[in-house]
């Protein structure tokens, strides 16, 4: 700041780089300045406005001579150069134009607010926002990059949105405020569509590059929905119609914020884009044809909602959004008198409307209220400010010697030559015409209902002049109307030549800013339109009560609400459709989903999904296994709700897995499948006690058709997957252990060499997490009381005789067989089928019989049931066979073997890893013990209960 | 067995969580209910310590550790530094929530410190194996911890849903992955994409294996149709766990999008590209859509996640470094963005009330309006508003979708967001708008929490401002 402010220390180019970076950044910086000083008075805050919004000024001071040598002033820093974005900015005419206005009215506004406002307002909030707004608006004028101009276009809505919604407590000021940055936003959103687009186009979001483009950008292919985003983004902003809904329902503002934001800035954002973009998008049919017909209509629709409003500021509103429409026609017609019209256009309504503002401003603030019908004949009661009033809003009309007609002649000139151009081109006069002699009656009425026509009607306080400085905002907005209205070429025309060179990126047509011009069509236009303007105004009371009538026909702020309503009724429709939260319906469409995309796999590539794998020919045993896997999973479907049942169909598709396992000569696994079976059979057994043993049929008919159909198709895919796959030749890594497995481990069982050598490591991860569940399942279960089941469904009392005799003798006598069978596996295992696992299972299992058959507290009188140390001695082992190999300097669990002879046995291979299967062996044990017995003790101590 | 510790160098941040882990778990096991907070402080100084060296051996040449399992190299870098730094908000915020109900217990803090170190498992995996084990070492914590208010029947029923489609989720990754590995005959990244680019698609296998991969990877992200646990998980889980679960997981779930299909089928990336495609416009669609009729605030966080994740999908099916590095920065941010939703959302709660309807947010500014600045900021980044970062990641995404002529796309896009701008707007009109309810007492936060929603909200303002150090961090990674 100080930098910029001090020319003297600071060298020439230095000042130049820095000096628009910190017009936009100075606002902002100020802005929380202004806030913070709010806390030591609140008039300081205004005084502190005041002077950020100079200080911004002074720092565009130095480049102000730059735009009129013609080329424009841009500035670079650094950003983010990863994506070739730089925080650029440019300085042209139009940019020069508008940053004066925006700081100019600022400072303006700024005065006038702090005699605006009432003592209980907060005013450092409202400076703090202004200035906000303020350095927004700056930004968007003098952004040379148009993802910079974006962000500041965003910055303003956001602004804004603070600045309408001033008056916290007001219902309409949040509705309004809500509207606009609703509108504005979304806006903005499309607009970033557009300049994405045009980035792409053009190859750059830099300014320079596509106003320099202008032919390449009209041919592109994209062009018309670019267009139409950009234009989007401008109109919403512009309150062209049909987005110009929100701009009436903003006038809830503060009035000093509805003379800044609209007439100057805000709505001006929209215009100055169509400005700014002119040379590169004007200029095709599709340009004329949407920016014309909405400037036309809004011209026209603003212009006669705006004669009908009682609300001062919702005339002004309306007007606003007329002259707005104005504009946008202007730059839709397209020649480049036409733009200079519209340029000039631009300075006229910002001087006019922001004074009519503060106008309307003082008559609120001295007569508590805005309707027109109650204030009348104020002219007695403050003449300076009627006759202030009654210049701008003559200038509004477009009267001669004010500014307002030298714009509008411009604008009629150009109507007038358009009627020229084709069949249809004479709407646009006409309805220009009678635009202005609408704009005409509301400025008449504007000065006769509020300053003549009789008294006024029971206001709360009697209107006088209000304090001085309130008024020298509006003094010098207004003297700029006169002086612009009656010495064009002395005043304006330097500022608004340069400023159409920059809209036009090349010398504007010469164009005379002369008061007369003689006799010619725009003259007749105007006359007509002065005359037909009076005497709409003399027949308004027909006329009212027809609009009363119609009132709110062409309310797209109802659309809007519509709109609103519609997208929500929508969503809430998708909810109530997907969003159940049914578990079923939610894995359902996961695998509708699944399928979905399963079948874009399957349809879009034209590979085939049989493999090149020559086909063995199937033999009797497993097509009968096959089938009898098919029968029992759909046995276990259909039987489902009796669990009992079904689980003893899934222990039979469990041995028939085993069984393949055999064929396909893997005798370990068939060995280590059967006896997992048996130990989770009776886990589950263990388990569904404590369940009822049928489940209810709850699922419809329908429902069971659309799983039975969805289960099929998952099936079939699967079913196809597999085919897939193994129709393909494949290499499998066997080959590798197959050779290696008895020099690498000393046994010819490769299945256990790999369990207890080659993956050791992994064996050893494993039985610590089986013990872990095992101890976890202990401590979860331990001490927990269930209830279990006291009837069968059918209503019979269980039988609480536990023991069977005969079985009971049996198992007893099986007991050290199984125990034997199971050493025998255990000590075969290394090169034969078998091992520490199995082994492991089988005492298990043996072991767990006695407790089904006898009873744990028979069995816990002969063993003992603490499984604990079994479990950690087993562990121990494991572990200390690892380490073991770090004493011969070796990594962990390196493994040797060698060969022992006894007698009786004959040779016997005696390797390390045998050390480690034992510890497998007894974790094996141990766990499967622990869980099993004490989700049997579960039922007994539920049975205790009972007792 | 042939190991060298140099293996372990590059993974010290894993091994530090891992730590902290073990000795959270011991620590909680022998100390008393009054100093149960030491375990939050020692979680958070195990975080700082991954943290620190995340940075320490971050940096230089890609190292493959783990006979060739395990990768450090700029994607794992950043992606690690992100899940962490989010991971301490995280933990930072929880902490009230938890003491408060009596939950400060290590259980929390352990599964959380697991989660994490799945996350960062993930993101550094040169493998499907290694992918595979962080992703299920994550997925296993999270269930546990969505039902860790074992009381809270939704909690239960939740985590019950989690699981169920999650292990369908999981089980369909894997589906993939072994199909992928059945064609290829690896499950190293490396060697699948070198056996892809001569194999090409011709084999029907592996389009199997791409698309049961995508599900899965949808699936982890939450990306329309496989989207489903979202809302009901978010809903029914403790806030603190749904902040967990909604912030750096999506970090984690980028790192395994770019590993399985870029590292190891980025050579099937126009196969990839139509199916990201079709999930990326269903979620961005559904998602904004239908967060309109949500009245339950984590619900709404919840599809408006689903909407993101399509952002992100964007960037991803790009399939150029620039969109890579577009979909990198947008999930990093939106984590963060997340992250502060939800704190503000656990801020909001006290002792027997769980903030959750949108309603709950009424009047923030009147009860504290710095948390409602901080959440206005969170709610306008997410909508995408400029100057938040929000907006950044939008256009970087948008940028790379139109450079490669899907201009439509981004037409469809930016009308969903244009859509969802709407509830989160909506949100704010609460927070500024509307009194607070009568009994709603002044909110209690601690210094701690006040400091790290400041830093959290601020962020995204100084990212959105500054984007250029993050933004080049991620092109640094893609190479571009």
């Amino acid at each position: 700041m100080l930098e910029c402010c001090d020319p003297i220390n600071a060298s020439h180019s230095q000042r130049l780089i820095m000096n628009l970076t910190l017009v936009v950044l100075v606002p902002f910086l100020g802005a929380a300045l202004t806030g913070w000083v709010s806390r030591y008075g609140r008039l300081r805050s205004a005084w502190m406005a005041g002077a950020v919004t100079a200080l911004a000024l002074a720092c565009l001071l130095p480049s102000l001579p730059v735009p009129f040598t013609g080329e424009p002033l841009i500035q670079r820093l650094p950003w983010m150069p990863g994506l070739g974005l730089d925080l650029v900015f440019r300085l042209d005419g139009l940019g020069l134009l508008f940053a004066m206005m925006i700081l100019g009215i600022g400072l303006l506004v700024i005065i006038y607010a702090r005699y605006y406002l009432d003592a209980d307002d907060c005013m450092g909030r409202f400076y703090a926002y202004l200035l906000l707004f303020m350095g927004s608006m700056l930004g968007i004028v003098l952004a040379e990059n148009l993802i910079l101009l974006l962000m500041f276009w965003e910055l303003t809505s956001l602004s804004s949105f603070l600045l309408i919604s001033y008056w916290r407590h007001r219902q309409d000021a949040r509705q309004g405020a809500r509207m606009a940055l609703t509108v504005t936003g979304l806006g903005g959103l499309a607009l970033l569509g557009g300049f994405l687009l045009l980035g792409e186009i053009a190859g750059s979001y830099e300014l320079s590059v596509i106003l320099a483009s202008g032919e390449a950008i009209r041919a592109h292919p994209l062009y018309s929905p670019m267009l139409v985003l950009v234009l989007l983004g401008a109109f919403t902003k512009s309150a062209q119609f049909p987005f110009h809904f929100w701009l009436p329902r903003a006038m809830a503002a503060p009035t000093p914020v509805s003379a800044y934001l609209h007439s100057a800035t805000m709505v001006k954002a929209g215009i100055f884009l169509l400005a700014r973009l002119f040379p590169a998008l004007s200029g095709t049919p599709l340009w004329s044809v949407l920016v014309m017909s909405a400037g036309l209509a809004t011209l026209l629709i603003g212009a006669w909602i705006a004669l009908f409003k009682h609300d001062l500021k919702g005339l002004l509103a309306y007007s606003t959004v007329s002259h707005l429409g104005l504009i946008t026609l202007l730059f839709g017609i397209g020649t480049p008198l036409a733009a200079v019209a519209g340029v000039f256009h631009i300075i006229n309504h910002a001087t006019f409307k922001a004074s009519l503002f503060m106008a309307a401003g003082i008559i609120d603030h001295e007569c508590g209220t805005r309707d027109m019908r109650r204030i009348n004949g104020l002219w007695h009661f403050m003449p300076y400010t009627a006759t202030l009033a009654m210049v701008a809003s003559a200038s509004m009309a477009g009267v001669p010697l004010f500014n307002g007609f030298l714009s509008k002649e411009m604008f009629f000139a150009e109507a007038a030559n358009f009627f020229d151009l084709s069949t249809w081109s004479w709407v646009l006069p006409v309805t220009v015409v009678i635009a202005s002699a609408l704009a005409v009656a509301y400025s008449l009425r504007f000065i006769h209902d509020v300053f003549f026509n009789g008294e006024p009607h029971d206001l709360q306080r009697t209107p006088h002049e209000p304090p001085h400085w309130m008024k020298v905002p509006v003094e010098i907005l207004v003297a700029i109307c006169l002086l612009v209205g009656i010495f064009p070429g002395f005043t304006v025309e330097p500022l608004l030549a340069v400023a159409a060179d920059s809209v036009l990126q090349c010398n504007s047509p010469a164009h005379d800013l002369a008061i007369w011009h003689g006799f010619n069509s725009a003259f007749a236009m105007s006359v007509i339109a002065l005359l037909g303007g009076l005497l709409i105004y003399a027949a308004r009371r027909p006329l009212f009560m027809i609009a009363a009538r119609h009132e709110g026909l062409i309310d797209a702020g109802v659309l809007f609400g519509r709109t609103q309503q519609a997208v929500i009724g929508a969503a809430r429709a998708v909810t109530t459709a997907f969003d159940t939260g049914s578990l079923q319906r939610l894995v359902a469409l996961l695998l509708i989903g699944a399928l979905g995309l399963g079948a874009v796999g399957l349809l879009g590539v034209s590979a085939p999904l049989t493999g090149t794998a020559t086909l063995v020919p199937a033999d009797g045993i497993s097509l009968i296994v096959a089938l009898g896997l098919g029968a029992g999973a759909i046995a276990t479907t259909v039987l489902h709700r009796q669990r009992f049942t079904a689980l003893i169909v899934v222990g039979v598709l469990g041995l028939l897995i085993a069984l393949i396992f055999a064929k396909f000569s893997a005798p370990d696994l068939a060995l280590t499948q059967l006896s997992v079976e048996v130990v989770t059979i009776v886990l589950l057994l263990l388990a569904l006690y404590f369940l009822p043993q049928h489940t209810p049929a709850e699922s419809s008919r329908v429902r069971r058709v659309r799983d039975l159909g969805l289960a099929a198709i998952a099936g079939l895919g699967t079913t196809a997957l597999a085919w897939g796959i193994l129709t393909r030749p494949g290499a499998t890594i066997s080959g590798y252990f197959l050779d290696n497995s008895v020099p690498g481990g000393g046994g010819s069982n490769v299945v256990n060499v790999i369990l207890v050598d080659f993956r050791g490591f992994d064996t050893l991860g494993e039985i610590t997490v089986l013990a872990l569940a095992g101890l976890g399942i202990y401590a979860m279960l331990k001490g927990l009381r269930l209830p279990g089941m006291t009837l069968d469904p059918s209503g019979r009392p269980w039988n609480w005789d536990l023991h069977p005799t005969i079985m009971a003798a049996l198992t007893r006598l099986l007991l050290p067989l199984a125990l034997l069978v199971s050493a025998f596996i255990f000590l075969r295992g290394h090169n034969q089928p078998g091992g520490g696992f199995i082994a492991g299972l089988i005492t298990a299992v043996a072991l767990i019989m006695q407790y089904l058959t006898n009873g744990v507290e028979w069995t816990h009188r002969r063993l003992h049931g603490n499984m604990h140390p079994v479990i950690a001695s087993g562990l121990l082992v494991g572990t200390l066979t690892g380490m073991a190999s770090f004493v011969f300097g070796h990594p962990f669990l390196t493994s040797t073997f060698s060969h022992v002879h006894w007698p009786l046995v004959g040779d016997f291979e005696l390797a390390s890893a045998m050390a480690f299967d034992l510890g497998v062996y007894l974790v094996v044990v141990g766990s499967t013990l622990l869980i099993l017995i004490h989700l049997g003790l579960m039922r007994s101590a539920a049975t205790q209960e009972r007792d | 067995m042939h190991f060298d510790a140099a293996n372990l160098l590059p993974i010290l941040p894993e091994i530090a969580v891992l730590l902290t882990a073990a000795i959270v778990l011991v620590v909680d096991l022998y100390i008393d209910e009054r100093h149960r907070e030491v375990i939050h402080g020692l979680t958070l100084i195990g975080l700082v310590v991954a943290i620190a060296l995340t940075g320490v051996v971050g940096g230089g040449a890609t190292e493959l550790v783990f006979a060739g399992n395990v990768v450090r190299d700029p994607l794992a870098d950043l992606l690690k530094g992100a899940i962490l730094v989010v991971s301490l908000l995280v933990f930072i915020y929880a902490r009230p929530w938890l003491r408060d109900r009596g939950m400060l217990v290590g259980e929390f803090y352990m599964l959380g410190l697991f989660s994490i170190l799945g996350m960062l498992v993930m993101v550094a995996a040169n493998s499907f194996v290694t992918v595979y084990l962080g992703l299920e070492l994550l997925a296993l914590s999270l269930y546990a911890l969505v039902a860790f208010d074992r009381d809270s029947s939704r909690g239960a029923e939740a985590a019950m849903k989690y699981f169920v489609l999650g292990a369908l989720g999981s089980g369909m990754l894997l589906y993939g992955i072994s199909m992928v590995y059945g064609a290829t005959g690896s499950v190293e990244f490396g060697a699948v994409a070198e056996a892809l680019a001569t194999q090409g698609m011709e084999n029907k296998v592996l389009v199997f294996g791409l698309v049961f991969m995508v599900i899965g990877i949808g699936f982890k992200f939450g990306a329309v149709p496989f989207h489903m646990w979202l809302p009901d998980v978010y809903e029914g889980a403790p806030t603190p766990v749904v902040l967990l679960l909604g912030s750096a997981p999506k970090i984690a779930a980028f790192g395994l999008a770019i590993r399985l299909l870029v590292d190891g089928l980025g050579s099937l990336q126009a196969d990839w590209q139509g199916m990201l495609l079709i999930l990326a416009v269903l979620s961005i669609g559904l998602g904004n859509v239908v967060a309109i009729a949500q009245r339950n605030i984590k619900r709404m966080l919840a599809y408006s996640t689903i909407s993101h994740v399509g952002f992100i999908f964007l960037g991803l099916l790009a399939g150029t470094e620039q969109g890579y590095a577009a979909a990198m920065f947008y999930t990093i941010t939106y984590a963060v963005m997340a992250t502060g939703a939800f704190g503000i959302l656990i801020i909001l709660s006290r002792k027997g009330f769980d903030a959750e309807r949108i309603e709950d947010l009424k009047g923030l500014n009147e009860r504290d309006s710095w948390y409602a600045a901080m959440m206005a900021l969170v709610m306008f980044s997410m909508a995408g508003v400029p100057p938040l970062v929000g907006f950044m990641g939008k256009l970087l995404v948008l940028e790379a979708v139109v450079r490669i002529g899907f201009v439509w796309l981004a037409v469809v896009a930016v009308i969903f967001s244009i859509i969802g701008a709407f509830y989160y707007l909506r949100v704010v009109r609460y927070i500024y708008f509307d009194k607070p309810e009568e009994d709603a007492p002044a909110l209690a936060s601690s210094g701690g929490v006040r400091v790290a929603m400041s830093l959290n909200g601020l962020a995204l303002l100084a990212l959105g401002v500054f984007p250029a150090t993050l933004l080049a961090l991620c092109q640094s990674v893609f190479g571009a």
